[in-house]
């Protein structure tokens, strides 16, 4: 296990590594970095000013290296925009993210999971069809529609929730239930599929032929079989809820780190925007081991 | 002896577009304590559905119409499905299945499946559950039990694995044990040995057993009685040996006469002395995925196999699964390539005949009819492929040689716009056949070409491959690890072991005096039922 561990850890790492070659490179070369600093409208002998200032008129793979070498003692480069460390603005911005994030793969846990297992214990029957309907319909649903809709019933019509901002946990409930909605179809669907092709293993047969019925054979005998593919894309969805939640957390006006990265973006902020794209593709990088790690605690087979 | 088992006239419908269909009709067993049972038939004959009636198996869209089951004085329809899981399910009647491959949990350790059937039915502490645990996996003769507790079932081979799933279904020391086909999918060697144990068990513990099975040979070394199944009905019923001796019903007859023509001379083809295949030390290895910080491991297929096959010779390869005779017909036929030697074909280095000539000489019978017809096409055009592949002709002279050749398989010329899924499994070959000869070649690679087919069917492909042998004058490599057809059909033996040629030799030299000790153990452990062995009543 701890091999395998290791093994996957060395993957990771690498493919950090070239991630972080890949969103440095790609950013410093198809913005100018001192043209972006200075305005649009600056002059030639100002910008050029800023290029020497900055060190921009160094080699790129130069600044590479006191990029990246900076990474790892804390610092992360100052924004331009903001005119604050880049590290301050993320450390403002991540809880709020961290926590729509959570809230919103508990939703999804909590709505898909269940419905899933239902769905697939009853095949063709009326709470498979609505589970299906359910799938089908926020599939199809796009994302800040369905956060209009929610803030116009549950924050207008009946005011139980606020309608935006970030201040209690409670404005989180109505963002992390659109966000969430939208990964449901996904886990669901696969939760089904999963679960029925091991109700039908020869596996359970033996288990039925021992004694075992019901929600015990459900629970001890299947689940954990049909839980492997949940578990993979699960990861890949929290790792999407921190990276894009950009939409949500504007409609809700949530200043989490989609949102800093929106602004940056427009601000064109390279600092930020490069450490942001880094952060994104580390969270994903993480969960996705994350995953393996969890499958391969399921299923022995994996345990390479 | 007292009563354990009875059951009377049991009905299976099937639930199909709002219609009933009967599939199991008046169905009457009767099994004293610790006697055994056969059960024989066809697949579809309603043996297995059947067993599953008794132990409430039954696939959703089955159900027991009628009839009446008593076990142990109790009837089990007055039972609810809760109790009958609690009391009889893995306690009283216990079940063990064909796959032993897919019949374990993948994600639990051995240890903890025995552990959990037996807690779930014993109220005992948990160090008593191991303790019974390693018991039973000794009594199962599982090599080095004590640390198989912790291992999972991909970590076992598929004979052990079947030991393991027998010691489940014995850890609670039921009153019946049903096996259904419990060694088909084993090697032979290993066949032996689980039959062998699944019978010692049943006199130690002290069981009934009911032995479901297509092979005549095996339900007679373990059955005390037998009944015969066809078409959901049970058409003939008595002491094994009685039914095996005197059989009354003419479908037994057939099922036995298929077994004994397996022993009656085959007329033979013309062998000419020039080679038609020389293989020259071929290897073919496999190279393991890498694992990080380790060398990548190889694994030899075929390790420096040589043999020659004369002009209209028929040679069978026998050996068990992983032992190399599957690839070494793969490379003869081109659909891999080797690593090292020579294949030489007609004279002809096998790398320089063009693949569309190639096609003219060798063609490929596979094993399972069921996957090797495209669903979508119809049998015409199925057959016709390798003809408008490969010769220029006209359409209407393509359906004349399609319909020639499908009467010469024994299929009339209303197959040719039907579907694979409306034929048998029989029928099916029979078009995998035709497919194979419709370009005339002088050789055939038949790749265990009657193993997933029913006994019956069987000898009838074989009948037509024989045929087809000496009509069209073709040399056959034979690939299989049914002994008694390898006898009934070849003129000489090559035994593979391990990637390599451990025996090779006229038919019945190595059937009757093997030399080599595997060859040995391989020959021993066939259940052939000779008519001589009957007669002692």
């Amino acid at each position: 296990m701890l091999r395998f561990i290791a093994g996957r850890l060395i993957v990771v790492l690498s493919v950090g590594l070239t991630l972080s070659i890949v969103t440095f490179f790609l950013l410093n070369y198809v913005i100018d970095p001192a043209q972006a600093i200075a305005g649009e409208d600056a002059l030639f002998e100002e910008i050029e000013q800023i290029r020497e200032q900055y060190g921009f008129d160094r080699s790129i793979t130069i600044r590479y290296f006191e990029w990246f070498s900076g990474i790892f003692q804390g610092d992360l480069g100052i924004s331009y925009y903001w005119n604050k460390p880049v590290i301050s603005l993320l450390i403002d911005r991540a809880p709020e993210t961290i926590t729509l994030a959570l809230m919103s793969v508990s939703v999804t846990i909590l709505i898909s999971i269940p419905l899933g297992i239902l769905a697939a214990l009853n095949p063709n029957s009326l709470i498979d069809r609505i589970a299906l309907g359910i799938a089908v319909t926020a599939q199809a649903v796009p994302n800040f529609w369905l956060g209009l809709i929610m803030i116009l019933i549950f924050a207008l019509a009946i005011p139980i929730f606020p309608v935006s901002g970030d201040k209690t946990l409670f404005h989180f409930v109505l963002p992390s239930i659109v966000l969430g909605a939208s990964s449901v179809p996904a886990v669901m669907r696969l939760m089904r599929t999963g679960l029925l092709d091991v109700i039908n293993a020869d596996f359970i047969r033996t288990a039925r032929s021992s004694g075992f019925y019901g929600w015990r054979l459900v629970f001890n005998h299947a689940l954990r079989n049909a839980l492997l593919p949940v578990v993979s894309v699960l990861a890949v969805q929290l790792g999407n809820k921190f990276g894009g939640s950009v939409i949500t957390e504007s409609v809700f006006a949530i200043n989490g780190l989609g949102r800093l990265a929106l602004e940056s973006i427009l601000g064109a902020d390279i600092p930020t925007v490069q450490i942001l794209v880094f952060v994104f593709a580390i969270i994903f990088l993480f969960f996705n081991l994350l995953a393996d790690i969890l499958n391969a605690y399921l299923d022995p087979r994996l345990r390479l | 002896m007292s009563d354990l088992l009875n059951i009377q006239n049991l009905e299976i419908s099937f639930q199909s577009n709002n219609k009933n269909l009967k599939t199991v009709e008046n169905f009457s067993i009767h099994l004293n304590e610790k006697e055994s049972l056969g059960i024989v038939g066809e697949s579809g004959s309603g043996k297995t559905l059947s067993m599953l009636a008794l132990t409430r198996l039954l696939p959703k869209q089955a159900s027991v119409s009628s009839g009446s089951i008593i076990f142990q004085n109790k009837n089990l329809n007055e039972l609810d499905n809760k109790n009958f899981y609690k009391e009889i399910s893995g306690k009283k009647i216990s079940m063990i299945f064909q796959e032993p491959m897919t019949a374990l949990n993948p994600v639990h350790t051995i240890g903890k499946q025995l552990l959990e059937t037996y807690l779930y039915h014993n109220n005992v502490s948990v160090e008593k559950g191991i303790e019974r645990a390693l018991e039973i996996l000794d009594a199962v003769k599982l090599p080095k039990y004590k640390q198989r507790m912790d291992q999972y079932p991909h970590q076992l081979s598929g004979g052990q694995r079947q030991r393991v799933m027998i010691a489940l279904a014995l850890i609670n020391n039921p009153s019946l044990l049903i096996a259904d086909e419990p060694t088909t999918a084993l090697d032979v060697t290993v066949q032996k040995e689980i039959i062998q144990l699944i019978s010692d068990l049943r006199e130690t513990i002290g069981m009934a057993l009911i032995f479901i099975s297509h092979d005549l040979g095996v339900v007679s070394q373990i059955s005390d009685n037998v009944v015969v199944m066809k078409n959901g009905e049970i058409v003939e019923k008595g002491k094994t040996l009685k039914v095996l001796e005197k059989p009354n019903h003419p479908y037994t007859q057939g099922l036995l006469d298929c077994l004994f023509k397996l022993e009656d001379e085959q007329k033979k083809n013309q062998i000419k002395d020039t080679p038609i295949i020389k293989v020259k030390e071929i290897s073919k290895s496999y190279k393991l995925p890498a694992k990080i910080f380790k060398k990548p491991e190889i694994i030899y297929a075929v390790k420096k196999v040589t043999f020659d096959v004369k002009c209209g010779e028929t040679i069978a390869i026998v050996g068990e699964s992983g032992s190399g005779k599957s690839t070494v017909a793969k490379i003869i036929n081109g659909l891999i390539n080797k690593d090292d030697g020579e294949v030489e074909i007609k004279g002809q280095n096998i790398e320089d005949i063009e693949i569309s000539d190639r096609a003219k000489i060798i063609q490929p019978v596979f094993q399972d009819p069921y996957s090797t017809l495209n669903p979508i096409h119809t049998i015409g055009y199925i057959v016709s492929r390798p003809l408008t592949i490969n010769e220029n002709k006209s359409e209407s002279e393509v359906k004349e040689e399609v319909i020639k050749t499908l009467r010469l398989v024994g299929l009339s010329e209303d197959y040719y716009n039907r579907f694979p899924n409306q034929l048998s499994g029989g029928q099916r070959q029979r078009v995998a056949i035709a497919r194979a000869i419709i370009l005339k070649p002088q050789i055939l690679i038949c790749d265990e070409p009657t193993s997933a087919l029913d006994v019956t069917i069987q000898s009838q492909i074989l009948d037509l491959l024989n045929d087809l042998k000496t009509k069209l004058n073709i040399t056959i490599i034979l690939i299989s690890h049914d002994i008694s057809v390898v006898k009934y059909f070849s003129d000489r033996i090559i035994v593979m072991y391990n990637g390599e040629i451990i025996e090779m030799g006229n038919t019945n030299n190595v059937i009757n005096v093997p030399k080599d000790k595997y060859t040995k153990r391989l020959m021993s452990s066939v259940f052939s039922l000779k008519k001589n062995d009957i007669k002692f009543t």
